[in-house]
């Protein structure tokens, strides 16, 4: 098994009237146990200059690179739009299937769970043709 | 305005052949601005029983359009524990005792959306849950005895 870890570090010293600052580690498990994931897609990186609905990760695929990453288990996404921020209204509109999860602003991150059932994809749909350029990793048992 | 930031480091020496180690840091920003820090927050800790789906994130019109940010993490021990998150009824994923994730959050109040609540489904046990909401607003309730 392989040890991966995954920290994340939320801080500021002028949201609230003292300073604030979470810090926690989570080690990536397979699903219900302490043994680690052993998995992962690579980081990948994509370009597009394209405003259509995209997908960026293919749920319930019965072949392929991400064919282990199914339902009811452990995998972990992690995505970031690579783009300048610029004038702050470009985004990429990320989406789980049909719904939309959230906007990643230029240089925005995301790590969340992924229950990468049949048809649960991971899209993405950019706000303009903007050449955009996202980053992304799978863990996955 | 606020300076809030969220980093993130994934890291293993022994998944690939070679260590791996990827670090990522954003400013927590306004929608439609270039700096503008989002400046309200909301931190949460609650326990959570099993049987029930809940709401957790309600939408809300004051966040629609914008810039959210959420962070849940999931304080149980048992590796067994785990709680699913949804959006619009659809399962984003588990996290496992001790997981945790960070989104961006779009509330959408549209007709095709339906409900972009975020809720929360503990299992096996009941749950430590702690969140956080970055926001740019919210709908405040008048008062019934206003």
């Amino acid at each position: 098994m392989a040890t991966t870890t995954a920290t994340i570090t939320l801080s500021s010293s002028d949201i609230a009237d003292n300073s604030f600052s979470i810090s926690n580690t989570s080690t990536l498990y397979t699903a219900g146990t302490d043994t680690g994931i052993s998995e992962t897609t690579g980081l990948g990186r994509k370009k597009v200059a394209d405003n259509s609905n995209i997908v960026l990760l293919d749920g319930g695929l019965t072949s392929g690179i991400a064919a282990d990453v199914t339902a009811d288990k452990s995998a972990k996404v992690y995505i970031k739009n690579m783009n300048d921020r610029g004038d702050g209204t470009k985004y990429v509109n990320i989406l789980l299937a049909a719904v939309e999860i959230g906007r990643l602003y230029g240089g925005d991150w995301m790590f969340i769970p992924w229950c990468a059932a049949s048809g649960k994809d991971i899209e993405f749909t950019a706000s303009d043709t903007t050449e955009t350029t996202l980053e992304y990793t799978c863990f996955y048992e | 305005m606020a300076t809030t930031t969220a980093t993130i480091t994934l890291s293993s020496a022994d998944l690939l052949s070679d260590n791996m180690s990827l670090s990522a840091t954003m400013n927590l920003y306004k929608g439609g601005t270039t700096a503008t820090g989002l400046d309200q927050m909301n931190y949460h800790r609650l326990i959570v029983p099993t049987g029930t789906n809940f709401d957790l994130i309600e939408e809300s019109a004051a966040l629609t359009e914008d810039a959210n940010y959420v962070y849940i993490i999931n304080k149980n021990t048992d590796v067994t524990d785990y709680v699913k998150i949804s959006i619009n009824s659809e399962e984003i994923g588990r996290l496992y005792a001790g997981d945790w994730l960070f989104m961006p959050w779009d509330c959408d109040l549209s007709a095709a959306a339906n409900d972009s609540t975020i809720e929360l489904e503990a299992f096996t046990h009941e749950h430590i849950i702690e969140y956080a909401l970055f926001h740019n607003g919210e709908t405040l309730v008048t008062a019934a005895d206003s």
